[in-house]
C-alpha cells in the first residue's frame, strides 16, 4: 500500500470522528424530537420568569387612564408597548417604577415617514416636525388626538423658514411663490404644492419694469442670464444682497 | 421608490455581501475548472497556470462562506449547520457541498500535487520552512516511482470527481435563486446552467490577470502560449455564457409573463449602468471583440497581429472589463430580484453604506482578503515552473 493512503486514512478519521464527538456532544438531546429544533425549548421558555403584567393588570389599578386609552387611537396599543414589562411594578407598586418616555426618539419609532405605513397613519418628519418641542408637550399618548393642521408652512419645514426670516424675502408669505392647496396640510406627499415655472415670474418683482418697491434689486430679463432660470444661480429661501 | 411597494419590500435584505458570495464561489469553481483543463483533457500550453489555478481556487474558497457569515451576523453559530443539518433545505446542504469540495476534492489535489516537491523542499530547506513542508508532507515522504505513479493517478481521479463537485458548487448558487419561483427576476432552470457558465468564465479571467500580473511584477517571462490558450478558452467560454443569457433573455422576452412590463421598466431604470453599460457593453462585448481580434481564438495568430507585449495588456484589460461584467453580473441578480415588487407595480432602491458588517468597507476586505491568502500560500507553496523541485 502507498505510504500516502494510511497518512491520509488517519488524517480522515480524525476529522471524522472529531466530527461524530462533536455532534454528540454540542448537539441538545431532544433536538428533533417533534421538529428541527430543541424540543425542550418550549417548556424552557415556558418557566422563565413573566416579566410581562399585560394591560388588564394595569387597569386593575389605573382605571382612569386605561379607559381614557381604549377609547382613543391607541386602543391597540398595550401600556407595556411604552411603559416596559410591568409585572414586577405589578408586584411591588411602591418599590419598582416604570419609565414613562418622554424623549423625542422614541413616538417616531412608529410616527416617523416611512413609505411603508399605510395612508393616513400619523406620520412626521422628526428633524422638521417641530425640532427639540417633546411629543408631549404637544400630544397626549393616552388620547392621542389627530393634530391640528398647522397654520404656518414652518410647522413641517422650519429649516426653510428660518432661514426665510433671516432674508431678504422675509416679507414674502410663502404662498406667494408657492400656490398651496388646503389638503396640503393633510395629506402633505399627496397633493403637493405648487413652484414658480419660469423666469417671468420672479420678474413681476424684479424685472426692470416691473411694479414693486423701488429698492428691490432689478435685472433686464431679456439680457440677464438668459438661458437659466433665475433658481439655477439664486436661491429664493435666502437670495444673496446687492 | 416609484410605483407602489410593499411594506416589506421597502428594505432589502440580501445587500452587497450576498452579491459577493455567488461572486466568489464563482471564481473558484471557474479556476478549477481551468485547472482541470490540463489534467483532465491533457491541454498543455495552459500547464504554467495549473498549480496557480488550483492555490487561487483555494485562496477563493476559503473566503467564500465569510459574506455569508457577516450577512447572517451570528458566525459563531455557523457549525451547527453541519451538527443539524436541515435535509430539506438547500442552502443547509450547501454546507457539506462546501465541505466536500474543500476538503476531498481541493486539499487533496493541491496535496497530492504538491507532495513530491514538498519532500525534495523539506530535504534541502533549513528553519521553520523544512518543518512546515514536512509538515505538508504528513509524512508520506517516499519519493518511489510507484508512490510519485500513485500521486498522479489520485490526482486526475480526484479531478475527474472535482468537475462535478465544482459544477455543484456553483450550480447550487443558481439553483437558489432559479428556485424562487415567486420571483420572476430569479426563476428560471436556466440560471444554474448559466451561473456556471458565468462562474467558468470569471474563473479564467481570473487565473489569466494573475499569471501575466504575476509573471510582470516577478519579471520573469509571460509564457505567450499560455497566456493566447487562456484567452482562446476565455473568448470560447464568454461565447457560451453571453448565449445562454441572451437564450434566457428571449425566452422572458417570447413567454412575455405579467412581470415583463415591471422587468423591463427594471433595466431602464435602476439596472441601466450594472446591467446594459457594465455587463453587456463593458464587461462583454468589448472583451469579445478585442479577445477575437487579438488571441488566436478564431485564426491561429488572431484575426489581427499584435506584438507580445501589446497582446498582453490587452489580456489584462479584458481580464478586468470581464470581472467588472461578471461582479455586476451579480449584482443584477441578488439585488436586481428584490428592486421590484410583488405587486409588480413598483421599484425601489438600494444604496449600500460605507461602514456596518453589510457595507462597502466590509465587502473590499472581503474582496481583498483572498488576495492576501493566495499571496500567503504562493509563499509557502510557489506554483511557479521555475520553482518545481529536482531531485
Amino acid at each position: 500500500m502507498p505510504q500516502q493512503v494510511p497518512r491520509l486514512a488517519v488524517l480522515f478519521a480524525v476529522l471524522v470522528v472529531g466530527f461524530v464527538v462533536a455532534r454528540e456532544s454540542l448537539v441538545p438531546d431532544t433536538f428533533g424530537d417533534v421538529g428541527h429544533y430543541r424540543a425542550a425549548a418550549v417548556t424552557s421558555i415556558a418557566a422563565r420568569e413573566k416579566s410581562y403584567a399585560g394591560h388588564r393588570e394595569c387597569a386593575d389599578c389605573h382605571d382612569e387612564i386605561a379607559e381614557q386609552r381604549l377609547a382613543s387611537h391607541h386602543s391597540g396599543v398595550a401600556c407595556e408597548v411604552c411603559h416596559g414589562p410591568g409585572a414586577a411594578h405589578s408586584e411591588y407598586p411602591d418599590e419598582v417604577e416604570l419609565p414613562a418616555p418622554r424623549e423625542r426618539g422614541f413616538c417616531p419609532l412608529c410616527h416617523r415617514y416611512d413609505p411603508s405605513r399605510p395612508t393616513g397613519f400619523p406620520q412626521i418628519e422628526p428633524v422638521a416636525h417641530n425640532p427639540l418641542e417633546p411629543c408631549m408637550s404637544c400630544h397626549d399618548p393616552h388620547a392621542p388626538e389627530p393634530p391640528e393642521v398647522p397654520e404656518e408652512c414652518g410647522a413641517c419645514h422650519g429649516q426653510i423658514s428660518r432661514l426665510k426670516t433671516v432674508s431678504h424675502h422675509v416679507t414674502l408669505d410663502c404662498t406667494t411663490c408657492h400656490a398651496t392647496e388646503e389638503q396640503h396640510k393633510i395629506t402633505p406627499r399627496l397633493v403637493r404644492p405648487g413652484k414658480p415655472v419660469d423666469r417671468g415670474f420672479c420678474g413681476t418683482c424684479h424685472d426692470e419694469d416691473a411694479d414693486s418697491q423701488a429698492d428691490i434689486p432689478r435685472i433686464d430679463l431679456a439680457t440677464h442670464g438668459e438661458d437659466y432660470q433665475c433658481w439655477q444661480c439664486h436661491y429664493p429661501h435666502y437670495p444673496e444682497t446687492g | 421608490m416609484q410605483g407602489y411597494i410593499y411594506p416589506n419590500e421597502f428594505e432589502l435584505h440580501w445587500g452587497l455581501l450576498v452579491v459577493l458570495y455567488p461572486y466568489i464561489t464563482g471564481l473558484v469553481a471557474g479556476a478549477f475548472i481551468l485547472a482541470s483543463l490540463e489534467r483532465v483533457f491533457n491541454v498543455k500550453e495552459v500547464q504554467p497556470t495549473y498549480r496557480l489555478a488550483l492555490l487561487t481556487a483555494l485562496a477563493f474558497l476559503l473566503v467564500a462562506p465569510l459574506p455569508l457569515l457577516a450577512h447572517l451576523g451570528h458566525p459563531l453559530r455557523s457549525y451547527e449547520i453541519f451538527l443539524t443539518p436541515n435535509r430539506k433545505s438547500a442552502m443547509a446542504m450547501f454546507g457539506f457541498v462546501y465541505a466536500w469540495y474543500l476538503t476531498v476534492v481541493l486539499l487533496l489535489e493541491i496535496w497530492f500535487e504538491y507532495r513530491k516537491d514538498l519532500v525534495l523542499w523539506a530535504r534541502s530547506e533549513r528553519g521553520p520552512k523544512k518543518w512546515l513542508h514536512y509538515a505538508l508532507t504528513l509524512g508520506a515522504t517516499d519519493l518511489s516511482e510507484e508512490a510519485l505513479r500513485f500521486d498522479d493517478n489520485a490526482g486526475r481521479w480526484i479531478t475527474i470527481i472535482g468537475i462535478p463537485s465544482a459544477f455543484l458548487l456553483h450550480g447550487y448558487v443558481g439553483f437558489i435563486f432559479g428556485s424562487v419561483k415567486a420571483n420572476p427576476w430569479w426563476s428560471s432552470v436556466l440560471m444554474p446552467v448559466v451561473f456556471l457558465f458565468s462562474a467558468i468564465v470569471s474563473g479564467i479571467a481570473l487565473v489569466l490577470f494573475i499569471y501575466v500580473a504575476a509573471s510582470l511584477f516577478r519579471s520573469k517571462p509571460v509564457d505567450m502560449r499560455c497566456a493566447d490558450k487562456l484567452a482562446a478558452f476565455l473568448f470560447y467560454a464568454m461565447i457560451v455564457d453571453f448565449s445562454l443569457e441572451m437564450l434566457d433573455f428571449i425566452h422572458r422576452l417570447y413567454e412575455s409573463e405579467e412581470s415583463i412590463e415591471i422587468l423591463s421598466q427594471l433595466i431602464q431604470g435602476p439596472l441601466f449602468i450594472s446591467l446594459i453599460v457594465l455587463q453587456v457593453v463593458l464587461g462583454t462585448l468589448v472583451p469579445l471583440i478585442a479577445l477575437g481580434v487579438v488571441s488566436p481564438a478564431l485564426s491561429d495568430r488572431g484575426v489581427s497581429r499584435t506584438p507580445a507585449e501589446l497582446r498582453r495588456l490587452i489580456y489584462l484589460a479584458c481580464a478586468t472589463l470581464v470581472q467588472i461584467g461578471i461582479f455586476s453580473i451579480r449584482w443584477n441578480v441578488v439585488l436586481g430580484g428584490q428592486l421590484f415588487s410583488k405587486s409588480l407595480r413598483g421599484l425601489t432602491v438600494y444604496k449600500p453604506l460605507l461602514f456596518g458588517t453589510e457595507g462597502l468597507l466590509m465587502a473590499s476586505v472581503l474582496l481583498f482578503l483572498p488576495l492576501v491568502i493566495l499571496w500567503l500560500l504562493v509563499k509557502v507553496l510557489p506554483p511557479w515552473l521555475d520553482a518545481e523541485a529536482t531531485e
